[in-house]
């Protein structure tokens, strides 16, 4: 049998074994493309042995030292303990960057081609960037290993219970990231500015919206700052889900739950379709 | 029978260009033709594909892919399309497999699940053949750091064809890689065609990929400056010649002249020159008594005619500059 021969004798075959195309109602083709996209994101935070241990380490070394040094030289002075108000403002912030980074690096893919595969594929441009949003959620969950580890190694008083209750708004912290990930990748179209720019709309966030320094004291320039972030609703949401019926709740938790949920989901939609419409504006209409 | 791609008065002006990328095109694929659009770089091949395959969005005009209409329903073109991009696009950090489940995960061909043992067995054993008629059986799960350039776009070409697409756009499938694998990728295409009757929309710098093609489509400048079968091209814009010398060249002259033939001398090899358009060359050959030394049949190849064509339009262009 010659090659030729035996290779259309094997396609033949398995052009046989293919099917016909999922009958399936279109929101149920969406939801399966939603987690492709998604797990292709698990994968590949799987796979990354070295993305792995730094962002485990990352948040290890920030709370040690940064939140260490604060604790020993403010602490004291604040009507509340200082760790449990950090770590829980270092799990909602390590959600909502990891979130938004995760769909910023579409701006590499895009850039190497890779988003090319997505974006002809028969599915709207929100199940792409939705599935992004949650695959890049549940990657940023290896993060928290190293967030909680800290509660032994730091001896954190906290009640696991209340810990449990924040670890549950953990897709919906990461969600808000990665929403605010989608507005910027809409405007931010060149990768090496989208390395610089996604630090720099972290950075100033992380200190403005109280993850590890308290802001409710801030007034003038700062004050209207801390009140601009959208990462002080994410956060505030969290410290609420902790603090609800503690004593130190009014001297730690800055908005009724009801607003930082309100902000945290209009600031979701918002984010997401801005910057779907122009992501894929930029992409479509060059 | 409905033409699987209509393209009519396509024009493509990309943000502060001063002229079209694409520049009022119109031009019909018919249903499982090889049909090959060749042009220079920059000649608008790759801007064509890209609103074809609705990843860049049109200036102007009308366009419908496999019954559907590029803007009412491009979700419809995107169901009926396969496409193996200019760059390889496939995922470094998964395995060949896992960007194989990712696309029919995309496509809804199969319903997706997180691990390979757990996908229907139709779509094990779909891939497990695929891979074994390109020659990846055994490496579905290495990761894609390890595969060649080659072995990439098998995989790619694997891939676009998971979801049984009507009409499969290859925009320079082969470019980079070596001859081996560029002849074994072209043997599978055969096979698709021949078994499934699919379209190719195929954009191509390696002539020879296009000499098999049903029809050849020359853009330049972003206009269409030919679209014929590539026998037709080549006949109208290269001679088919006899090439052939003698010791008594000057004998053989004149015994040409007798026959009726125009004889001239080719520049580059200094060989009489004797074109035979329209006839077979041995209805002249068969007649000649002279003793010949050299004897040539020059049938040209597209890829002659390609760059005779490109030439021609060049020396227009230069004239009007002019």
């Amino acid at each position: 049998m010659t090659a030729q021969v035996r290779n259309t004798a094997a396609l033949r075959a398995a052009n046989s074994a293919a099917p016909a195309e999922l009958r399936a109602p279109r929101l149920v083709l969406e939801a399966n493309a939603t987690f492709a996209v998604a797990w292709r994101e698990v994968l590949r935070a799987i796979k990354s042995r070295q993305m792995i241990a730094i962002n485990i380490i990352f948040p290890v070394l920030f709370m040690g030292i940064m939140g260490g040094m604060i604790q020993q030289n403010l602490g004291k002075g604040l009507p509340y303990a200082y760790l449990p108000f950090m770590l829980v403002g270092m799990v909602a912030q390590t959600m909502y960057q990891g979130g938004m980074i995760g769909v910023t690096t579409l701006v590499e893919e895009r850039e190497n081609g890779f988003t090319a595969e997505l974006f002809v594929a028969p599915i709207t441009r929100y199940t792409v960037l939705l599935g992004r949003i949650i695959g890049s959620s549940i990657a940023s969950m290896v993060s928290l290993v190293g967030v909680l580890a800290m509660i032994f190694v730091m001896q954190i008083p906290v009640n696991f219970g209340d810990i449990l209750r924040v670890l549950a708004l953990a897709p919906i912290l990461a969600f808000a990231g990665g929403a605010l990930g989608v507005l910027f990748i809409g405007f931010v179209h060149d990768p090496k500015v989208a390395d610089v720019g996604s630090m720099l709309v972290v950075m100033p966030q992380m200190f403005l919206a109280g993850s590890l320094i308290p802001n409710a004291g801030s007034t003038g320039i700062l004050g209207i700052a801390t009140k601009l972030m959208p990462l002080t609703y994410v956060i505030d949401l969290a410290r609420n889900v902790f603090y609800m019926g503690k004593p130190e709740y009014s001297a730690v938790v800055q908005y009724p739950l009801a607003l930082d949920i309100a902000v945290t989901v209009g600031m979701f939609v918002a984010f997401l379709v801005v910057g779907t419409l122009m992501f894929v504006r930029a992409d479509r209409d060059r | 029978m409905e033409p699987i791609i209509t393209v009519e008065h396509l024009t493509k002006r990309y943000k502060k260009a001063a002229v079209a990328a694409v520049d009022d095109i119109s031009f019909e694929v018919e249903p499982g033709e090889l049909f090959a659009f060749l042009g220079p770089n920059g000649a608008g091949k790759t801007t064509t594909i890209s609103i074809l395959t609705t990843t860049l969005a049109k200036t102007s005009g009308h366009v419908r892919v496999a019954g559907h209409d590029l803007d009412a329903d491009a979700t419809g073109v995107r169901r009926n399309i396969g496409i193996i991009f200019q760059n390889p696009s496939v995922d470094q950090h998964l395995s060949a497999e896992e960007n194989i489940r990712l696309h029919v995960g995309l496509y809804g061909t199969y319903s997706y699940r997180p691990i390979y043992r757990l996908m229907p067995a139709d779509y094990r054993q779909r891939i497990e053949r695929l891979a074994s008629v390109v020659g990846l059986e055994g490496q579905l799960g290495t990761p894609l750091k390890s595969y060649s350039g080659g072995m990439k776009r098998k995989l790619e070409i694997v891939r676009s064809l998971m979801h049984r697409p009507r009409v499969l756009f290859l925009d320079e499938p082969t470019a980079g890689l070596d001859p081996v694998s560029r002849a074994s990728l072209w043997e599978y295409l055969r096979q698709v065609r021949e078994e499934e009757g699919t379209t190719v929309f195929l954009t191509t710098h390696y002539l020879d990929e296009a000499e098999d093609s049903d029809r050849v489509c020359v853009i330049d400048h972003g206009r269409i400056s030919r679209l014929e079968t590539p026998a037709e091209l080549k006949r109208q814009l290269l001679e088919r010649v006899i090439l052939l010398d003698a010791l008594d060249r000057d004998g053989l002259i004149a015994e040409l002249r007798g026959l009726g033939a125009e004889v001239g001398l080719d520049e580059s090899s200094g060989l009489l020159r004797v074109p035979f358009d329209g006839k077979t060359p041995q209805s002249l050959i068969a007649r000649i008594v002279t003793p010949l030394t050299v004897l040539r049949v020059s049938d040209p190849s597209l890829e002659e005619a390609y760059v005779a064509l490109l030439r021609e339009s060049d020396s227009e262009s230069e004239e009007v500059a002019a």
